[in-house]
């Protein structure tokens, strides 16, 4: 290698990994908490069948790797379906999915800390299903979801890093291209690593703040 | 692992087997079964070696974990301050990053370890940071009268705090500590990018050799997530007998 | 000997212990009565150093338990045993009763195990050594307790409202005990609300109200109507306790 040390270019190739996974994190955050939401609104309507499925499959992702799960769409689906499937589109469609198995027990949880008794009063007022889920159940489940959503998201954020092994270019992608072209591997991956943890105290402070604002709005409710 | 079925298939790509059979005439699940019996043996070396690889760590999880939690109990402030680093650095960093530290940074140091080696020490770093809080809130959870009835007795603080502390600390942590070995077992699949062919390793030796990568990773998928499952059962079960009688105690 | 000489001890702005002065000598049996809050179980915690003190000076022997470096000579003097027992949750009764023999006064482990057994034996506990402390009866724990309390060897032991967290049939076994141990020539310091049991062991009887040393009497004088109960605050103390 003729170029092998560092270069003023190296710094847009990182912020161009970082881009790329932060893009990835955010597009598949949210996705996966619209996705993990609407699943846990099925669970509320007793649809037959489908809370049964729904349960399955989020306890299959959340408890196999996901980088077996990054194989799977990204080497098992192409094979199967005779499809093209891209890095970037199987980090996608795995990061949104995995997220949303999650967001879904969360929601869920978040559900049933609520007491029984509001929601049949509410039903008791002539709210009707829909009414009771948007005026009683949401404030507070978002509320008390907050929390748990963010240690999420910032562990979420971590596992995009996984995407990298699939060949997609993100940060970690970046840190393996440089280290094998500088040899310096403390100093890529120290960089690396801090730019990670940079996005995750972002991220933490960020949910930290929403839920502060979230809590203190709903305080008289006791909660 | 030789079936002598009908095709016998040379690959260059792959070193560690060059000769498989697989069949294309039966569909469906026969079809699953029979394409991956011949790779079963390997399957399992990969899964014992995930195995070995995952008790270790979490000893070596709770061991660093113990540290830290007895560090940040402890009253010096240079001593609390490093744990807290250490917990909030290696919670907040991608394992991935953390493993090519180690992986690529050693050697540099002049240490030569193996895939092995280095995905154990890697582990018990990434998993000492998650059993510290776990311990931690063990030791917070004993009554206080114990501690107090270990000082009115004379008991040093060390011998306070590895024949009382600990050991309780320790029982009421099984069932966390439980989840930590589990996300060790699910985190230890990463290490099939520094060569080690534990299980998802040896998985993607056996999907590059049959060409069926949709079978060979969701049987993975699902391997790995009953392992879990059944683990998760086991170590309730654990939890509810070490702490028959403790727990309400305490 | 203990020795308290102007003990103060504050909470915050609480001041629970305010200027006690009181001496224990080998052999004797004191119990300290007062309502619940009056301090009594702070002067225990203070004189085994549980509990730092404000202002003053506690002696065990000689021993300033406010100095580190003798607290634990102090310390190896007294033994407490505690209104809820505390014992060592993960350890047999045996091993709890062992433990601190062998931890620090060094002790063989053999030796100290026969003398356990002998101590369990001794009330009536010989046959639930092994036991765990979840698997006993709240007498039958705190008659382990006792029994860590005298493995040690005590010169004085120190007991804090042991049989407070006890029904009344688990109080008399425990009461049996103690009674027991008196006939022995052990010094015990006895923090408690059984105003009966008390009267019937001890030799001095000290009645603290708010933090204050407000009588420090022989037994009989302090129960006598121009004795003790000459004071109002021990005699509302004492009609009070008769009504429970």
């Amino acid at each position: 290698m003729r170029y092998a040390d560092f270069g003023p270019h190296d710094i847009v190739l990182l912020l161009n990994g970082l881009g790329v996974s932060l893009t990835l994190f955010l597009t598949t955050s949210l996705v996966g908490v619209v996705l993990g939401a609407l699943l846990a609104v099925v669970r509320y309507y007793r649809v037959l069948v489908a809370r049964e499925l729904v349960t399955f499959v989020t306890e299959m992702l959340k408890n196999s790797p996901v980088l077996v799960q990054l194989f799977l769409v990204f080497f098992g689906i192409p094979a199967l379906f005779k499809i093209d499937v891209t890095p970037f589109e199987a980090a996608f469609f795995t990061l949104a999915l995995n997220t949303a198995a999650f967001v879904y027990v969360i929601v869920v949880s978040a559900v049933e800390s609520i007491d029984r008794e509001q929601i049949e009063a509410g039903r008791v007022f002539g709210l009707t299903r829909w009414q009771v889920l948007r005026h009683v159940i949401a404030p507070q489940a978002v509320a008390f979801a907050t929390g748990p959503l963010t240690a999420l998201l910032v562990n979420q954020l971590q596992v995009t890093s996984l995407i990298s092994v699939i060949g997609v270019v993100d940060l970690t992608k970046v840190g393996d291209i440089l280290n094998m072209r500088t040899l310096k591997p403390f100093i890529v991956w120290t960089v690396v690593g801090v730019l990670y943890y940079l996005a995750a105290k972002i991220i933490a402070l960020a949910g930290g703040f929403v839920e502060r604002r979230l809590t203190a709005h709903s305080a008289w409710k006791g909660l | 692992m030789r079936a002598g079925r009908s095709i016998a298939l040379t690959t260059a790509r792959d070193a560690v087997e060059t000769e498989i059979g697989f069949t294309r005439t039966v569909a469906g699940l026969n079809l699953i079964v029979s394409d991956l019996a011949p790779h079963i043996a390997l399957l399992a070396q990969g899964a014992l070696l995930t195995v070995e690889v995952c008790v270790l760590a979490l000893a070596g999880a709770v061991v660093v974990g113990a540290a830290i939690a007895m560090m940040r109990a402890s009253g010096s402030r240079l001593l609390r301050g490093i744990a807290t680093v250490y917990v909030d650095i290696f919670r907040n960093i991608p394992f991935l990053v953390q493993l090519f530290f180690f992986y690529y940074g050693l050697p540099e140091l002049g240490i030569y370890v193996d895939a092995f080696a280095t995905g154990v020490l890697a582990l018990s770093i990434a998993g000492g940071a998650f059993a510290s809080d776990v311990i931690r809130s063990g030791i917070l959870a004993i009554d206080p009268g114990i501690v107090e009835a270990a000082q009115v007795y004379g008991l040093s603080r060390r011998t306070t705090f590895l024949k009382i502390v600990m050991p309780i600390a320790l029982r009421l942590s099984v069932r966390p500590l439980g989840s930590v070995l589990i996300n060790l077992i699910l985190t230890s699949s990463i290490l099939s990018t520094i060569t080690l062919n534990e299980l998802t390793g040896s998985a993607k030796i056996v999907a590059s050799q049959t060409f069926r990568p949709f079978e060979v990773y969701a049987v993975l998928l699902l391997a790995y997530a009953s392992l879990t499952y059944l683990l998760s059962i086991a170590i309730a079960r654990f939890h509810r007998r070490l702490n028959r009688g403790v727990l309400e105690a305490v | 000997m203990i020795r308290i000489e102007n003990l103060k001890k504050a909470f915050g702005k609480v001041t629970v212990l305010d200027g006690i002065d009181l001496s224990i000598e080998p052999g004797e049996v004191v119990s300290i009565l007062g309502s619940s809050g009056s301090g009594k179980s702070t002067l225990i915690r203070c004189i085994n150093g549980l509990e730092r003190i404000d202002a003053g000076r506690i002696t065990v022997d000689d021993f300033d338990v406010s100095n580190p470096k003798e607290l634990a000579e102090a310390r190896k003097r007294s033994g407490t045993v505690f209104q809820l027992f505390n014992l060592y949750p993960h350890l047999s009764a045996l091993r709890n009763v062992t433990l601190a023999p062998v931890e620090v006064l060094k002790r063989n482990a053999a030796e100290a195990e026969k003398e356990g057994r002998a101590l369990l034996e001794s009330v009536g506990l010989g046959d639930r050594a092994d036991a765990y402390p979840a698997q006993l009866s709240g007498g039958q724990r705190q008659r382990v307790g006792i029994c860590r309390a005298l493995a040690m060897k005590p010169r004085y032991l120190l007991l804090d409202e042991v049989t407070s967290a006890l029904d009344p049939e688990m109080t008399a076994e425990v009461l049996e005990i103690l009674a027991d141990l008196t006939g022995r020539g052990t010094t015990m310091i006895f923090v408690t609300h059984e105003v009966a049991f008390a009267r019937s062991i001890s030799d001095r009887i000290v009645f603290l109200d708010q933090g204050r040393l407000l009588v420090d009497l022989p037994c009989e004088t302090f129960f006598a109507e121009d004795g003790g109960m000459a004071n109002a605050r021990v005699a509302q103390f004492l009609s009070k306790m008769r009504k429970d």
